[in-house]
């Protein structure tokens, strides 16, 4: 019933959104600390966000306002730091606060300074292991008349669920992570194979003291594709934080430079892209509701007994950022459905059903064992919205006349109690007549 | 003809003597009733109309799911809030009898139009019943020797502490009836054995189905009247009164007693009920051996037939050994070894240890509850003796046996305190036969032999026209008579000061709501549990799943009415021992727990702050020791001591204890409290931690509630010593 009404608020809010034209799911509101001077530089991402219907709001590094986190409600649906190289993002932006602004549901896009910053602390909470400060990512290849540390990199499709189009080749120059094993995390871009991270003096820079580092068995060495880039990471209550590794990625001069002759980069596409998944545009499902009720019934039990039929279904939704609005989705191949008690009893696939969209629905048999089960519906996959459902409902033992009343099993103990009844009262009867007769025969002896 | 003490009046017949002594008669057991019941009010008047305790918690709230829904879903009742998440089976589990009794007298006074809540049908059911004890115990002393004795058994019953700790008002358990069903379905059998009635012999089965409904104590039922009767045979007094009360008892009794689902086919599959059956057969075979012997003369044949007998017997015995072995029958219970060896249960299954009223009984508790009924009751079992009929078999029987039992588990008590008051009113009125008798034995007669079945009525009409002159002097004189009897009637009277007192100090304290005495006597009612429970019912969603230890799981089940992972109930071992582990874990460990089972909030009884010494880290070790059982390899004990060997709380507390869930949760901010000053825990007498840090745990972002309502209680006096005994540890 709550999940139904805050479902209904939700459409509100939604229908409201779509007055405002805007295409994320939870809000258009956006801080941006950038400061002053270099605003300029990010104006072609900026123009994109506007047009996709953003409100953006500058903040110098140094003001105290307008504050992100007011009367513990956040004043933005999103935030994005763009000031890497600031000592300090002001008063109340700091590595608390932004775990705070997650957990209220804000979505964060953080660009990571090269030097020390207490960014770099706040990104190791969330498993990324960052280089040492002042180390970027080196790339020597392919030959290019940029500095070594501006790497043009080349995008597969389908490289991360994140990104949903194909995507040109993007300049990138900044620090590379190395990832984690927190399964929460989504990497975005990752960094060429042939890139590593070093200091840029001239001696240490070198392929030598690559060479160095790997004959001491890859201790201190950054290298490699498994260091990410730029890295998403979602959190269980659904808002999304994206960690850059360098802000220069999103500027116009690198969004206008040609990675091949005659052929534009990727980074304002890119950016984009990277904004749409952070601020809840792409990827973004939800549960509308679940429902369950016994086969050949409309109305949910309030409790099942065991071996009782059983029909889940659910309804889900995914977010249209075209339209801005929520779509039924039955797209959904992979999921599944447990029915738990402590363990899951009962674990099957929740298919999609044909010509219901965005309905998914299976049904099966409880389980021959009492206690307080959950429908569980938990769909977690990297990039997109976690799924996570949990229904209560008790599985009941039958009442005390819903057993079989007569077995054909117990037959030679319905033919025992019976016969004995039978020959019982025969017995009594042939007792009690044949007293009579003894006694009427010895009487009548007597009489002879 | 005998001389008289004193003068008798002689001028009446002998019907107003009978018909005056049978009013007499009426009107002491109506006073004896009000004050049995009137001696079990001290709590609702010095508190108020309030459920008890632990179990009486579950009970009452069982009779009111009976009361709003009727039978039939009492008995489909399936409770999801406890023992989350696997739930209970209450109508299956749950012996009905004494919400079935609440249940039908709410129905009856609704017929009448009479709108009584639930509640105080509840809360009163146990002193009513009281009454019907003193009368059942009247009618079955009455069968030992006399009306007289039959009252005064009636009054010792009515006020003795051993009954009233289990029977004041709002103590709403099972014992509340089963003793009054006791009693009953004895007199019954003793009825039936006397008459060879085989009606009394059903009435007395359908009282011990009502028994076997209302109490797991039935089993001593169970196995005191086949003991009774195997004892008979053994003594030759094989008798067809004893066949027909026999059996016909025990094929009812049995057949009715499988109706009540929580007993099921145990009376044909357990050890314990197996003793019935067997003397069931033995009176069979010896039946058909008096048969047989009544027909046949041979003296071989004779002879051949008591060694078939024998055989047959010890064949039976064996075919028993042979299904137990194979597993056909149930082998005996946890709980029935540590009848036997006292240190048993602690050894093998802590969790029955952890309950102290399943520790055995303390000397001084004996003279607490029964005074000077104790040493009046070896004097009435010999009394007995003397006479030695079939039914003081089996009050010498049941003296044996409950006398045993009472110095194995304190909670036994009960069962000893009606047959303590039987013989101790055997003895007495035998001794007040004797001074109270106006007939002057000859020099000759023996004054011991005076036959104790003449009581005072029947003696003056007998001597009526006795014209001899009494003596004021001598062994039988006038004032012999007096310093015993105004001795019994000083003894009698202190009797009854001490039961009072007793009752009023010791057993009436609801332990929910506790009392203290300020320095110039101001009593002060804490009320700090019902408090938190209301804090849980009033600030938690309706499903919020609380952990807590098992002692209270009753309680919130049925104050705060949220979901529990253990309760009172104890039938799953593992699961409490699994809220052991979660406790004595650290945070990491337990947090995973606490997940599994969708725990929302904890619950942490503390009483460090002004020394209520049940609180949790007092039970605590309890709690590792019952999950050292299960996970012996996770949890030890010995981690929780210092290097010394001491249970600590302070800053020299072991790492495990500092790291445990329960040590944080109780010590959690508790210095703040003192302002600076060293925090003292006033139950340990221990200086207690500062800056204890209850780390939330941050995977992602997530918020854990994890409550801890604060329960500090006052500190019980000695005088209360008594009523801890269902405390825990």
């Amino acid at each position: 019933m709550f999940s139904i009404r805050r479902w209904c608020l939700l459409a509100l809010s939604v229908a409201s959104l779509l007055c405002a034209d805007a295409k994320s799911s939870t809000g258009d509101s956006v801080l941006v600390v950038v400061d002053p001077k270099n605003q300029d530089q990010y104006s072609t991402f900026f123009e994109g966000l506007k047009d996709g219907g953003y409100d953006l709001t500058f903040r110098s590094p140094k003001a105290e306002g307008p504050v992100v986190i007011e009367d513990d409600a956040p004043n933005f649906a999103h935030v994005i730091l763009l000031a890497p190289e600031a000592r300090n993002l002001g008063k109340d932006i700091t590595p608390q606060s932004i775990v705070q602004l997650l957990s209220r549901k804000t979505n964060v896009i953080v660009a990571l300074p090269t030097k020390q910053s207490p960014l770099h602390s706040l990104a190791a909470e969330f498993s990324l292991i960052l280089p040492p400060p002042n180390t970027p990512l080196i790339s020597y290849f392919p030959k290019r008349d940029t500095p070594s540390t501006l790497i043009p990199i080349k995008i597969e499709d389908h490289s991360s669920p994140a990104l949903t189009k194909h995507i040109e080749p993007v300049w990138f120059s900044g620090i590379p992570a190395s990832l984690g094993s927190n399964p929460l995390l989504v990497p975005i871009l990752r960094a060429p194979s042939e890139s590593f991270a070093s200091e840029t003096t001239v001696t240490s820079g070198s392929a030598d003291a690559v060479a160095d580092s790997v004959e001491r068995g890859g201790e201190g060495l950054w290298a490699g594709s498994s260091l990410s880039l730029v890295t998403g990471f979602q959190a269980t209550n659904g808002a999304r934080i994206t960690f850059v590794g360098g802000a220069e990625i999103f500027s116009d001069e690198l969004a206008q430079k040609e990675t091949e002759r005659h052929r534009q980069s990727g980074n304002a596409a890119f950016s984009r892209e990277v904004a749409a998944w952070t601020f809840q545009e792409n990827l973004v499902l939800r549960i509308d509701k679940v429902e369950h009720h016994p086969v050949n019934a409309t109305e949910p039990n309030e409790q099942y007994t065991n071996n009782d039929q059983v029909v889940f279904s659910t309804y889900i939704s995914k977010w249209n950022p075209t339209k801005g609005k929520w779509e039924p989705y039955s797209g959904l191949k992979d999921l599944q459905l447990e029915f738990t008690m402590l363990d899951p009893f009962i674990r099957t696939s929740l298919p999609p059903v044909r010509g219901a969209p965005g309905k998914y629905s299976t049904s099966f048999r409880a389980p021959d064992r009492h206690g307080v089960f959950k429908f569980v519906v938990d769909y977690k996959r990297k990039g997109w919205t976690s799924l996570e459902s949990s229904t209560t409902v008790p599985v009941v033992p039958p009442r005390h006349d819903g057993y079989p009343r007569f077995l054909s099993a117990a037959w030679p103990y319905y033919t025992g109690a019976i016969s004995t009844s039978v020959a019982f009262f025969l017995f009594s009867t042939i007792w009690l007549a044949g007293e009579v007769n003894e006694r009427k025969r010895s009487k009548g002896s007597k009489a002879e | 003809m005998p001389s008289l003490a004193y003068p008798v009046p002689t001028d009446l017949s002998p019907a107003t003597v009978k018909n005056t002594a049978s009013l007499f008669r009426i009107v002491t057991l109506a006073l004896i009733s009000g004050a049995a019941i009137a001696s079990r009010l001290f709590s609702i008047i010095n508190f108020e109309s309030v459920i008890h305790e632990f179990d009486p918690w579950f009970n009452y709230r069982a009779t009111r799911v009976l009361a709003s829904k009727g039978f039939y879903e009492f008995w489909n009742w399936f409770d999801p809030t406890a023992w989350y998440p696997l739930g209970r089976v209450v109508g299956g589990t749950v012996y009905p009898g004494l919400m079935a009794t609440s249940g039908v007298i709410y129905y009856l006074l609704q017929a009448l139009n009479l709108p009584v809540d639930i509640r105080n049908i509840c809360v009163l059911l146990a002193p009513g019943f009281s009454a019907f004890t003193a009368w059942a115990t009247y009618m079955f002393t009455k069968e030992m020797k006399d009306e007289s004795a039959g009252l005064l058994a009636a009054a010792f019953i009515g006020i003795a502490p051993g009954y009233i700790s289990r029977s004041v008002a709002g103590s709403y358990d099972n014992e509340a009836i089963a003793i009054f069903l006791l009693m009953f379905t004895f007199y019954l059998w003793i009825k039936a054995l006397k008459l060879g009635s085989a009606l009394y012999g059903t009435i007395a089965a359908v009282f011990y189905f009502y028994m076997v409904a209302a109490w797991g104590g039935y089993v001593f039922i169970t196995n005191m009247i086949p003991v009774h009767a195997l004892v008979l045979i053994f003594m030759g007094r094989f008798s067809h009164r004893l066949y027909v009360a026999y059996c016909s008892w025990y094929a009812i009794g049995t057949l009715s007693s499988m109706q009540v689902p929580f007993v099921g086919f145990q009376p044909v599959s357990t050890s314990e009920h197996m003793g019935a059956l067997g003397v069931f057969g033995l009176l069979q075979l010896v039946a058909f051996a008096n048969l047989v012997r009544s027909h046949v003369s041979s003296q071989n044949f004779q002879k051949l037939l008591r060694i078939a007998v024998v055989a047959i017997g010890a064949l039976g015995a064996s075919a028993f050994v042979f299904l137990t072995y194979t597993g056909k029958i149930a082998p005996w219970t946890g709980r029935f070894y540590s009848l036997w060896d006292t240190g048993y249960a602690k050894k093998y299954i802590p969790i029955i240890a952890s309950v102290s009223e399943h520790q055995p009984t303390a000397w001084p508790s004996f003279f607490m509850d029964l005074q000077m009924l104790m040493f009046l009751f070896p004097a009435g079992v010999i009394l007995c003796f003397r006479e030695l009929r079939d039914e003081h078999l089996f009050v010498i029987i049941y003296a044996v046996l409950s006398s045993y039992f009472a110095g194995v588990m304190v909670r036994l008590m009960l069962t000893l305190t009606p047959v303590v008051c039987v013989s101790a009113a055997i003895a007495l009125s035998s001794l007040l036969d004797v001074y109270l008798n106006p007939v002057e034995p000859d020099e000759e007669q023996d004054a011991v032999a005076q036959p104790a079945k003449s009581g005072p009525a029947d003696a003056a009409p007998s001597t009526a026209s006795s014209k001899s002159t009494s003596s004021t002097r001598g062994i039988f004189g006038i004032d012999t008579r007096l310093v015993v009897v105004f001795n019994t009637l000083w003894m009698l009277s202190f009797f009854v000061f001490h039961c009072t007192y007793v009752t009023s100090t010791a057993y009436s304290s609801p332990s929910v709501v506790l009392a203290s005495q300020g320095q110039d006597g101001s009593q002060h009612i804490i009320d700090d549990f019902r408090e938190a429970y209301y804090w849980l019912r009033q600030n938690t969603e309706e499903d919020a799943v609380v952990m807590s230890w098992w002692d209270y799981g009753y309680q919130i089940a049925g104050m705060a009415d949220r979901p529990t992972l253990v309760d009172n109930n104890t039938w799953n071992n593992t699961h409490i021992a699994t809220v052991g582990k979660a406790m004595s874990s650290s945070e990491e460990n337990a947090y995973p727990i606490l997940r599994k089972h969708d725990v929302e909030y904890v619950l942490v009884i503390f009483g460090g702050l002004i020394g209520y010494s049940g609180d949790d880290i007092n039970k605590f070790l309890w709690m590792v020791r019952i999950a050292q059982g299960v996970w012996p390899d996770e949890i030890q004990e010995s981690n929780y001591f210092t290097p010394r060997g001491e249970y600590r709380v302070d800053e020299n507390a072991s790492k495990t204890m500092k790291e445990s869930l329960m040590y944080k949760m109780s010590y959690y901010r508790f210095a703040d409290l003192f302002g600076g000053n060293q925090a003292v825990d006033r139950v340990r007498n221990q200086h207690a931690p500062k800056n204890i840090e209850l780390g939330l745990p941050r995977r992602g972002v997530h918020v854990r509630k994890l409550d801890r309502p604060y329960l500090p209680s006052q500190e019980r006096g000695h005088a209360r010593a008594g009523s801890e005994e269902r405390e825990r540890l």
